[in-house]
Formats: structure tokens, C-alpha cells, sequence
């Protein structure tokens, strides 16, 4: 299109037309006097479905969208005298008649003096635009989307974390408000944690234990150290021990448990129980139950504990007086071992039963060719307990010149080997013991006074069993532990019947009759619990209920009658007898005498 | 019959297409179609008593892709302000075509609708933002096109506030 004019019938409207035609554009002209708008050329197709068809020619602005009526309306720099400036409307989407819809844009230009309006059909290159511009804001929309969803994947991380922050300051808290003692070790043994509790227990600050091997925290034994790892390896079935001592100035005793941490499997918690004051409360409650090896917390033992702490602490002579198999060796142990002669030997010597030349010999020793078989120097049991004590049973059945010598002997400190003339020092405690009444027997005359007051400078009285059947029970129970661990045995505990069988004997034999008899039951019985059926028969067809506290002593036809039997059942061995009765073999021995009974 | 121009601008996808739908035919549809360029649709409501032809101007959304032709808000007697609740970044686009026009041709009444109410759940746009553009005197409705909720109200306020001009809104953005 130029500025020349081109009329209808001239060869370049012709053109002009086909040109048109053939970009499927509308041209319209604006007539600057009237305002109307003059159609150029064949319009397209399409324009014949946005407008009336009457109406084609012309361009009815009342008729148009209110878009090309907003956009003609105003003013437009196209058409203001700048030439070759092209000005557009902008893509409008228009109704056409069929109820569809068509996007459209229009243009202006002048071309001389001639106002032109070009309306041009948006099509594929205008939908491919916008389907473009369609996929990139989707993108966008489904990135905005992702984002959102890493916002509020990242901010509900971030509260979790905060949760879990919060849930391990307050558990923190609990712990350490609770006191609980705890160490969390990594899969190495490390220290990873330590709560304030446990610092205090192990008396060390938390730089001193974190990134430390639990080893080193806990100075333990190496039995103690091996225990505690096989428990946390899971070898040991055990998920608890000790308590263990901890070694160091001021011994602590703690209760160890290990327990896997469930959100860490490879780690552990180790919670420490401080039971050093519960260890100190049972050792003297045990102390208090027992002394040494005697048992027994009746308040006749707990007098005869309390006797021998003080006798212990003298060096003087003690006589033991109690009846066969009430611990009289025991406690003469106990006063040894709690004297400062404790480190020294301790000899025992049995004085009943024998001659006065072979006690001399035993007691003071002999030189070679003293008598008759000497065939060597020989120390006596009072050189040997230098330093010591020798405990001297059965002291009351020692013949009279022997008593002469032992009190010369407490009286000089000094000893005379048979044979030997020149007398040796000894520093010996001698503690003695009888079952007579040694009073009696100086009035008979068959002890001598003087001995008696030399060797009765202290005194201890062992309560016969029967005078404190309280202790019946621990005893028992003791008894019961000890015999199963030298026989291999599982007996757990006694029935109560039998208990009150037990309770309701008489025990002339005391607590070694005790022995016996438990270790009969355990021996009899088929199960973990001791019934009366497992007792001896003399024990079990004890009726229960007789006053226990009434000792009905045997006759001497009843006491004959039973050492017959026992020697019988043993075959005529008297130790073996005297064990099945009870009694020592000494005692044994002193009552075959007495009863005039004749061994086998 | 009073004839008003009133154009619903705010960022791309917020729902304005389908407010206008929603308001003219009632009719709404899930699937995102975005507007190139200019559709124009009219419908008429009662005022007063009085029929007020409104013919919405339904522009592009605005974003780095399109910008608001300025020649578009020429004579128009108000507009709406779609935001959509789920994106506090159309909230900024509002504030900033707010500018836009009230730079252009001065303050007009205008009413703003943060769709989306049917996804409440998700939104960003917080009450406390809310609070604020009512705090500088904008008409804040909730809305929904997929529900229908809130759309003859923004419409019919804007409307009444052209019809019945109140005192001279406040323009600050």
C-alpha cells in the first residue's frame, strides 16, 4: 500500500485487494471528518464472524468490543503525524458469532495524510506463545509448590528438632532433678554423657570423663571390670550387678546397670546406684548377725561378740566355758583374730584323752632320746604358737602334773622341753576352754585352784542352743548355704515345718548337732525346700510344740543307748559316731570313759 | 444504562479469570488457563436501584512475563485486587499494580479478594497481613471462586462504591 491513491477500478487496488486477502488482516481507513471507518479491500473470513454481515463495509464502533471502542477513543501517536510508526493495541480476545472466541490485535499507522486500522487474527504463532508462556508459568506455580512443600518439610523438621531439643532438655532436667547416676557410652565405650549425678558419685568433673573409656572412669577390679563388659557385650545374661567397689581413698560401693539405648542400639546407659550407705548398713547389720565365723544375733551372742571384742583387746588368759558344740574353738578364733596376736599363729590342741607324757610332749616339746621313740628334737605346740595363741580344749581333763607345768608356764612365760633342763621364753596367749564346771572340779580336786585362777583371769560363756533357739532359724539358713556349696547341692530354704521341728528340739549336741543334722537333710532331700521327712528320724519325731526352752538332759542309760547305736551305724568309728551324734570326738571320747563303754 | 469499566488485575494465577466466570456465567473450572492480553466481559447488577452495566476488563496476570499495559486502566471507574492466599508472593504483586494504577489515573475505588479460601489450610497470607492492608484502608474480602464464596460481594461493593462514591479512599500502598 503507498500513499497514492488507488482508485476501485485501478490495477494497484486490484493488487492491493489480493494483498490483503492473502495476509488475513482487515484494513480499515479513518475518515478524519466524519469519524467512520471505511473497509479496504475483501475482508477475511473470520471478520465476517465478529461483525453483522450488513456492516462489514464500515466498521460500527457501538458494535465493536468494548475493548476497540476503549482503545480508538483515545489518543494515538500513530496517526499524530509520525510516520512509519506502528502502534498496537495488545492481544484482545473477542466473542464471534458462533460462541466461540477468536484473540485479535489491532494496529495503526498513518501513511501520508491517511489514518489507517489494521485488525489481524491471532493464530498458531500467538497460540504457540501462549502455550508457552502457559507451560513456563506452571513451571513456576510447581516450583512454587516444591518450594512450599520443602518450606514446610523444613520447618516441621525444625520444629521436630526443637520438639527433640526440648524433650532432651526436659528429660536433662528429670534426670538430673532425679538424681539418677548415669553415663552413656558409645559403641566403643566412650563416655558420651555424663549426668551431674554421676559426677558427684565418682567425685570427677565432666571434662574428666567425656571421650573417656568407661574403664578409666570407674576404677574397678579387674574380676569387677570383666563382669560389667560381659554385660554390655550381652554375654552375660545378667542386665545388673555389684554392687562393686570402687577403688580409691574412700571406697564407694555402686550398683551397676546396663541397659541398650533403644533409639542407638550401639549405645548403651549405664546408670550408677550409690549403695555405699546401704553396703555399710548390711555389713553391720551381717556383723551384728554374726562375728566371725560364729552365727547367731539372739541377745545371748550378741553379749558373747561384745565379750570377745573386749577380751581381744587384753592379752590375758580367757577361759572358754560352754557345752560340746557350742563354737568354744570358734571363739577362741574370733578373740585371736580380733587381738593383735591375729597376724600370729593360731594352734589348737585337744587335752582329753590323753597321757600326761604325750600332752607334755605335744604341748612343751621334746629333745631327742627323751624317751622311747624321741628320735628327734621336737618343738612343742607352745614354741610353735610364738608370737600366737594356742587354744587349749578340753582343758579340764588335763592330768595334774600337766597342770602343774601350764601354770608354770603361764606364770614364767617360759617352757621346758622334755629332756631339756634349760627353759625356752615363749610369748603365747593361751586361751582355754572346758565343758566342766572347773569350780566343781577344784572342789573335787581334780583341777587345781591356782590354774583355775590363772587361766580364768577372763571369762566367756557360750549360751547352749537350746537357750537361744532364735538364732535356730539364721543358723539353719547359714548352714544350708554352706553345706550345698561344699556338696554341690541346691536346697534353697527349709520348710517351715521343719523349721518348727528344728525350733523344738532340744540340740544336746548344739550347733554341731545342728550341722549334722542339716547336712543330712541336704543330703535326704530330693527337691530345693528341706521337709521334717529329710531331718534325722531322732530330730524329726521331735513333737513340736513341747516348751522348747525346758532341756530334758538324757539319762546316762539313754546317753549309752544312743552312743552304742551311733558307733554301731559308724561301724566303730567313734569319729565317725561322735560326727553322727554331733559332738566332738573329744566329748565322744570323755563319755565312752565316763559310761564306761568299751570300743569296738 | 451506567456502563463501568472496572479491571481485575493482580499476579498470574490467582483466580481472576475465574472470579469474572464465576460472577458472569457461574461456571467454574479446576484447569489453569492463563489470559494473554484482554478479555472483556460485562454483566449487569442493581445499585441503588439502578442497573449499572459492569464490563470487566479481565488482564493478563502480571509477572516477569507480561506487565500491566498503564493504557489498559485508562477510564476505568475502579478495580479489583486478586490476590491468591496460598502465595504471599501475589500479595507483593497486588501492592505493587495498586501503585500502578493509582500512578496512572489517580485513586478510584477498588476492593481486594484474596482467593483460594477452599485451600485455606495452605495459605501464607497470614491474618496479621490482613490487618495491615485493612489498616491502610483497603476492602479485604475472602473468597473463593471454586466455591462461589465472596464473589458477588466483591463485585457488588465495588460496584456500590462507584455507584455511591463514600469518602475519598485512602491511597497509600
Amino acid at each position: 500500500m503507498t500513499d497514492a491513491v488507488s482508485t476501485p477500478d485501478s490495477p494497484d487496488h486490484a493488487l492491493f485487494s489480493r494483498v490483503l486477502s492473502a495476509l488475513d488482516i482487515v484494513v480499515f481507513e479513518r475518515d478524519e471528518e466524519s469519524g467512520a471507518y471505511r473497509l479496504h479491500g475483501a475482508s477475511p473470513e473470520w471478520w465476517s464472524q465478529c461483525v453483522d454481515p450488513d456492516h462489514r463495509a464500515t466498521l460500527d464502533l457501538s458494535r465493536c468490543s468494548p475493548f476497540l471502542q476503549d482503545y480508538l477513543v483515545g489518543r494515538h501517536p500513530a496517526w499524530e503525524g509520525n510516520l512509519g510508526t506502528i502502534e498496537k493495541s495488545g492481544p484482545w480476545t473477542e466473542s464471534d458469532q458462533q460462541g466461540g472466541s477468536m484473540t485479535l490485535e489491532a494496529s495503526l499507522l498513518s501513511l501520508g495524510s491517511r489514518k489507517l486500522l489494521l485488525i489481524e487474527c491471532l493464530g498458531s504463532s500467538f497460540e504457540d506463545m501462549r502455550s508457552i508462556v502457559q507451560r513456563a508459568r506452571e513451571r513456576v506455580l510447581a516450583e512454587d509448590l516444591t518450594a512450599k512443600l520443602h518450606r514446610n518439610t523444613e520447618t516441621q523438621l525444625i520444629d521436630q528438632l526443637e520438639a527433640s531439643e526440648r524433650t532432651k532438655d526436659e528429660a536433662l532436667t528429670l534426670l538430673q532433678h532425679l538424681g539418677i547416676a548415669a553415663l552413656v557410652l558409645d559403641v566403643g565405650g566412650l563416655v558420651t554423657f555424663a549426668s551431674r549425678r554421676a559426677l558427684e558419685v565418682l567425685g570427677i568433673t565432666a571434662t574428666d570423663v567425656i571421650g573417656q573409656h568407661w574403664e578409666q572412669v570407674l576404677p574397678l577390679s579387674q574380676p569387677d571390670c570383666v563382669l560389667i563388659q560381659s554385660m554390655l557385650e550381652g554375654s552375660s545374661r545378667m542386665e545388673s550387678g555389684g554392687p562393686f567397689c570402687l577403688q580409691g581413698p574412700q571406697a564407694r560401693w555402686l550398683a551397676v546397670e546396663i541397659h541398650r539405648d533403644l533409639c542407638h542400639p550401639s549405645r548403651h546407659i549405664m546408670v550408677l546406684s550409690d549403695r555405699t550407705e546401704l553396703h555399710a548398713l548390711r555389713q553391720a547389720l551381717h556383723e551384728q548377725a554374726s562375728f566371725h565365723d560364729l552365727v547367731g544375733k539372739s541377745s545371748a551372742m550378741l553379749r558373747v561378740y561384745q565379750l570377745v571384742r573386749d577380751v581381744a583387746q587384753v592379752d590375758t588368759t580367757v577361759l572358754i566355758e560352754g557345752e560340746t558344740g557350742t563354737g568354744k574353738e570358734l571363739i577362741a578364733r574370733a578373740i585371736h583374730s580380733s587381738s593383735t596376736r591375729k597376724h600370729k599363729p593360731f594352734i589348737a590342741a585337744n587335752c582329753a584323752g590323753l597321757t600326761d607324757s604325750i600332752l607334755t610332749s605335744q604341748l612343751f616339746g621334746h629333745k631327742r632320746g627323751a624317751f622311747t621313740g624321741a628320735i628327734q628334737d621336737q618343738q612343742g605346740l607352745f614354741e610353735a604358737a610364738e608370737g600366737g595363741t594356742l587354744f587349749l580344749d578340753e582343758i579340764g581333763d588335763i592330768p595334774p602334773q600337766v597342770q602343774t607345768a601350764l601354770l608354770r608356764v603361764l606364770q614364767e612365760k617360759e617352757i621346758t622341753r622334755l629332756g631339756e633342763a634349760k627353759p625356752r621364753k615363749v610369748n603365747v596367749r593361751v586361751v582355754a576352754a572346758t565343758h566342766h564346771n572347773l569350780s566343781e572340779d577344784v572342789v573335787r580336786g581334780s583341777f587345781r585352784a591356782d590354774l583355775l585362777y590363772r587361766i580364768r583371769i577372763a571369762r566367756v560363756s557360750l549360751p547352749p542352743l537350746r537357750e537361744r533357739r532364735e538364732d535356730i532359724p539364721l543358723l539353719a539358713q547359714s548352714l544350708l548355704g554352706t553345706i550345698c556349696a561344699s556338696t554341690g547341692k541346691t536346697v534353697e530354704r527349709l520348710n517351715p515345718d521343719a523349721l518348727r521341728v528344728l525350733m523344738s528340739y532340744s540340740w544336746p549336741g548344739n550347733v554341731r548337732e545342728l550341722r549334722s543334722a542339716v547336712e543330712f537333710a541336704v543330703i535326704s532331700c530330693k527337691g530345693n525346700e528341706v521337709f521334717p521327712a529329710d531331718l534325722p528320724p531322732e530330730i524329726a519325731g521331735t513333737p513340736v510344740g513341747l516348751s522348747p526352752s525346758i532341756f530334758i538332759p538324757l539319762s546316762s542309760q539313754d546317753e549309752k543307748t544312743r552312743l552304742l547305736a551311733a558307733l554301731s551305724e559308724a561301724k566303730g568309728n567313734r569319729t565317725e559316731a561322735a560326727k553322727r551324734l554331733g559332738i566332738s570326738r573329744a566329748t565322744f571320747y570323755r563319755r565312752l570313759v565316763e559310761l564306761e563303754i568299751r570300743p569296738f | 444504562m451506567m456502563q463501568k469499566k472496572i479491571c481485575m488485575l493482580g499476579g498470574f494465577a490467582v483466580g481472576k479469570t475465574s472470579l469474572v466466570r464465576r460472577f458472569v456465567t457461574n461456571v467454574f473450572s479446576n484447569e489453569y488457563h492463563t489470559t494473554i492480553g484482554v478479555t472483556v466481559e460485562k454483566k449487569t447488577v442493581v445499585v441503588d436501584k439502578e442497573d449499572v452495566t459492569l464490563v470487566l476488563w479481565d488482564l493478563y496476570g502480571e509477572d516477569e512475563f507480561q506487565r500491566v499495559r498503564e493504557s489498559y486502566l485508562r477510564g476505568s471507574s475502579g478495580y479489583i485486587l486478586v490476590m491468591d492466599g496460598t502465595r504471599k508472593s501475589t500479595l507483593e504483586t497486588a501492592l505493587a499494580l495498586h501503585q500502578t494504577v493509582v500512578r496512572t489515573i489517580g485513586a478510584v475505588p477498588f476492593v481486594s479478594i484474596i482467593n483460594k479460601a477452599d485451600l485455606q489450610a495452605d495459605w501464607e497470607i497470614d491474618e496479621t497481613a490482613i490487618e495491615h492492608l485493612r489498616g491502610q484502608g483497603w476492602t479485604v474480602l475472602i473468597g473463593s471462586a471454586k466455591l462461589g464464596q465472596g464473589v458477588e460481594e466483591v463485585f457488588g461493593q465495588l460496584a456500590t462504591q462507584i455507584v455511591t462514591p463514600s469518602p475519598a479512599p485512602r491511597t497509600s500502598a
